[in-house]
């Protein structure tokens, strides 16, 4: 009879000597642990993320050569276009090196783009966090700004040897010293609690008293500069509803940000040419 | 073989025997016993339930109180006279930082273990250096990422953790705006490090109407009757807010104080704080006050008042309302040096230039010959004094064995009272004062209100005004003590004393806030002009007792009031002069020269009072300006004359500008009617 007693009971002796056993595994080795298993699931991910590629791929390959041709047209006009305004961007920067050499202002350090696209973004926690298919082996920094064709994507948080985390700016982690368009007042903005496939939303404070906007007349806030994370002019989304805090000083609002950042597959991230 | 269990076990064995009487006492104190613990029990759960409750709410709560802001003062066409301004700056929760001080501490202790120290500090101390290390490290990091060179404050840091452990510690004040967007960026958003925003007074003006606005001082919050969170027997952290210190801030503290907001915490028994919070009210902003100032006005006359670099007051009310325009006084201070809080350095400079005196309301001096218009109104309403009739002015007047000149020295002949006021003779006023006596100019003054504080919406005013009499100064002369026959000398009131209180010397003290009403009152033929601070369009005087006198007696003195401005030979000609007369604006006056003894010396007083249109009173005026050049001529006309026209200039181009852009306005709007409305020499074709 005890010896029946102690079969039974044999498993749950084994899981305790196991946790036992894991407290007491110095620090250093466990840190080790998760990383390595992060660094080995990331070809996991990567290769799924290839897969969905192919999967694309494979059906683009099914349009007929019609929408093709007609989708070649529109690229070819928007590279165009985009080819204008590079032309311009080049003469403003031409003038802008000019300006400082005059002046003897030292060029403010700029920053190098790297196009990665998306390797995962889990669903529990779809507005605060994405993984990138690119990490050290593309010279990634943590706290480089991530961007996309929308504005602000968000911030690298960890970078690992082949993919890199980026917290969204739609995580309530996540905070950007902005401006409204066309103001030089820093305001703050931060993302809200956002459920998943719900709209995403932000959080603006200290605004100025004297601005206002609404859904029906939104007011645009861009990346201020100021901050030394993000460079400045960046679309960071529209506020929607703003109301005087309690205190008067300042104004606190809502923000709705770009749609498009719920289905992201490609962003480019800002790696500072300072890190390099 | 045994039969019975006593055969067996023979008398070890216990058995009932049936009911043992001595038992009886034991169940009974056991009985009582239970009682008595179940009694206290109950009376410990239940009655003291209540007791027990309260003491573990104090042992296990604390109250964080956060000041609301103030509220705003504006001038009387809404720009904005005090405001808030925010103040950034970057604080560390240290109830959050437990963790941190222990693992510091154990870091520390074992540092010294290891060395083989044999001063090991005491374990208290060694959570001090912990505690100061840990900190440290958070100022470094601050200071990397702000380039700063902030250092630590032991002393307050450890004060702070005994007495304030559940407020943020302050790290770094008053952030640029630069600095906090760079912070908010880069902090992450859960650490202990955090930007925190309060808010100081902010003067856009300056220094403009410091004496009016006042300025406020830090003060603790535990007292602040706005406090409306509950939990008053709770142990209370109160950051600090602002309460009125002088003038406006100080009168209209209760409307302007914010609502104190606050929350209560549940704390471990080390005193850190378990969130989330058990109550949570947000602080309101104070109500907003509406003064009745113009800051165009104010500002002209603190400019005028700056040219002459002596102290002087200038005070500008509506002559209809009684709602004070302007109120300006030299030497004055920055508002902005008093917040969020003055440096003593600075607070001396300030009380050394004597800038902290607020000579409108707190100042009395002797009004000098801007008094006469009040014995000539008591000698016209007395019929002491007939406006036709003249008096030979030979340049001095005798009373009794007493020489008193007339103002300038000069003889002015056989003159009337128009001509009396335009060139400001005494001896015409030592005649009238003498036939009327001190008696009735005194009544008179009192009618005026010139014996008591006027009741202006600021703290502090002078109650030490003075309108003597014979009464007054035998009750004055008793309370020096002198012997008995000096004292029966002096307590006596001479002609000379009715003399020179006819013509604003002597004992007599006002201020220039109530010749600013003075001047009012006669404006509008009344005796009374309550002056106010806060603007109400809709205000209208309650009228006070008319001035009594006649149409051609008021008709005299106003014409002497003008010429005293516009004649060749007035005292304040210097208004109707190429470079200082205001076209088309008609103005009544009256200068006045007065002088004081201190103790550095005879000390002269400009006064100039005025109001203006002279058909149609809108704005009444007092100026004064203390000289400080004895034997100089320092006549009202010259000095205090130019300051008052400045500050009527400006009201005039004001009101001039206002009233095109309202014809404007009218014009354009009727333009626009007229264009909307069907043209009637037109057919109208449509079918």
């Amino acid at each position: 009879m005890p010896q029946r007693s102690f079969h039974a009971s044999r498993p749950f002796l084994l899981l305790g000597l196991i946790l036992a056993g894991w407290l007491l595994v110095p620090t250093l080795v466990k840190r080790i642990l998760s990383i390595s298993f992060f660094e080995l699931q990331a070809p996991v991910s990567v290769t799924a993320s290839h897969v969905r590629d192919l999967q694309d791929f494979w059906s683009l390959r099914t349009r007929t050569r019609h929408d093709l041709i007609a989708a070649g047209r529109d690229l070819a006009r928007l590279n165009a276009s985009y080819e204008v305004t590079l032309q311009q961007t080049e003469t403003l920067r031409s003038e802008v090196a000019r300006l400082e050499a005059l002046l003897r202002i030292p060029t403010l350090p700029g920053y190098r783009s790297e196009p990665a696209r998306i390797a995962r973004r889990d669903f529990n926690a779809w507005w605060q966090r994405l993984t990138i298919r690119k990490g050290r082996n593309y010279g990634i920094t943590v706290g480089s700004p991530v961007i996309f064709s929308g504005g602000v994507v968000g911030k690298v948080a960890e970078v690992h040897a082949y993919t890199a985390v980026v917290d969204l700016i739609s995580s309530p982690t996540l905070r950007i010293a902005a401006t409204l368009e066309g103001d030089s007042r820093p305001l703050s903005f931060q993302g809200g609690n956002n459920p998943a496939f719900g709209p995403a939303r932000g959080i603006v404070d200290y605004v100025p008293t004297d601005a206002s906007a609404s859904a029906v007349s939104p007011r645009r806030i861009v990346t201020s500069g100021l901050g030394g994370v993000f460079p400045a002019g960046l679309f960071v989304g529209e506020i929607i509803r703003l109301e005087t805090s309690t205190d008067g000083l300042f104004k606190t609002g809502e923000v709705r940000l770009d749609s498009r950042l719920s289905e992201l597959t490609e962003v480019t991230v800002l790696v500072p040419e300072r890190a390099d | 073989m045994p039969t019975s269990s006593t055969d067996r076990s023979g008398s070890l064995v216990e058995t009932h025997h049936g009911y043992n009487p001595r038992l009886l006492v034991f169940h009974g104190l056991l009985a009582l016993a239970c009682l008595a613990v179940a009694a206290g029990l109950a009376y410990q759960q239940l009655i003291k339930t209540n007791v027990y409750h309260d003491l573990e709410r104090v042992q296990n709560q604390r109250r964080v109180l956060t000041p609301g802001p103030r509220g705003n003062i504006y001038d009387r066409d809404g720009r904005l006279l005090v405001g808030n301004r925010p103040r950034f700056s970057v604080t560390l929760n240290l109830d959050e930082l437990r963790g941190e001080f222990r693992t510091e501490f154990l870091k520390i202790r074992r540092a010294y273990r290891e060395s083989d120290d044999r001063n090991l500090p005491s374990s208290a101390e060694l959570e001090q250096i912990a505690r100061f290390t840990v900190v440290q490290r958070y100022l470094d990091e601050v200071n990397r990422r702000l380039g700063r060179t902030e250092t630590l404050d032991g002393q307050a840091l450890t004060r702070h953790f005994r007495r304030q452990l559940l407020l943020p510690y302050i790290l770094v004040d008053d952030l640029h705006p630069d600095e906090y967007a760079r912070l908010l960026e880069q902090l992450p958003v859960a650490s202990a490090l955090q930007v925190y925003t309060t808010t100081a007074r902010h003067y856009p003006f300056n220094s403009a109407a410091a004496h009016t606005l006042g300025f406020v001082g830090l003060a603790s919050l535990e007292d602040s009757p706005t406090v409306s969170l509950p939990g008053d027997e709770l142990k209370t952290f109160a950051m600090k807010g602002s309460v009125g210190r002088d003038g406006l801030e100080l009168y209209f503290d209760e409307i302007l104080q914010g609502e104190t907001g606050g929350t209560i915490y549940r704390v471990d028994p080390a005193g850190y704080r378990v969130n989330p919070p058990l109550v949570r009210r947000l602080p309101v902003q104070g109500r907003d006050l509406v003064t009745s100032l113009d800051i165009d006005l104010q500002l002209a006359a603190e400019a005028a008042l700056a040219k002459l670099e002596l102290p002087a007051a200038a005070v500008m009310l509506a002559v209809d309302s009684g709602e004070v325009l302007a109120l300006a006084t030299k030497p004055d201070f920055d508002l902005n040096a008093t917040s969020p809080r003055i440096a003593a350095e600075t607070y001396q400079q300030i009380d050394a230039a004597g800038g902290w005196y607020n000579r409108s309301v707190k100042g009395i001096y002797p009004p000098g010959s801007a008094f006469k218009i009040l014995t000539a109104i008591a000698g016209l309403r007395a019929g002491t004094l007939d406006p036709e009739a003249t008096v030979n002015c030979e340049g001095v007047y005798r009373v009794g064995r007493r020489l008193f000149p007339c103002h300038d020295g000069h003889a002015h002949g056989p003159i009337r009272l128009a001509q009396a006021i335009e060139v400001s003779c005494n001896v015409y006023f030592y005649e009238q004062g003498l036939r009327l006596g001190a008696e009735r100019i005194a009544e008179e003054a009192r009618r005026f209100g010139f014996d008591r504080p006027t009741g202006i919406e600021l703290p502090f005013e002078t109650k030490g005004m003075l309108v003597p009499d014979a009464a007054w100064k035998k009750r004055f002369i008793a309370q020096r003590k002198l012997p008995a026959d000096q004292q029966a000398i002096e307590e006596r009131w001479y002609d000379g004393d009715t003399a020179n209180f006819s013509i604003g010397q002597g004992y007599l003290l006002v201020t220039p806030l109530q010749m600013a009403s003075f001047a009012a009152s006669v404006a509008r033929g009344e005796t009374r002009t309550q002056p106010s601070l806060i603007h109400d369009p809709t205000r209208r005087l309650s009228p006070s007792d008319p001035i009594g006198l006649n149409p051609v007696a008021r008709a005299m003195l106003l014409r002497g009031m003008e010429d005293c401005v516009i004649s060749p030979h007035g005292t304040a000609r210097i208004l109707n002069s190429p470079a200082l007369k205001i076209p088309d604006l008609r103005i009544a006056g009256k200068t006045g020269t007065a002088q004081v003894a201190t103790p550095a010396g005879t000390r002269n007083l400009a006064w100039f009072i005025c109001f203006a249109p002279v058909d149609r009173p809108e704005v009444a005026l007092a100026v004064m300006v203390e000289g400080d050049t004895p034997g100089e001529e320092f006549a009202g006309g010259r000095y205090a004359g130019p300051i008052a026209r400045d500050v009527l200039k400006a009201w005039w181009d004001k009101r001039r500008s206002t009233a095109a852009q309202a014809l404007h306005s009218s014009a354009a709007a009727s333009t626009a009617r007229a264009a909307q409305e069907p043209d009637p020499t037109r057919s109208d074709t449509t079918p």
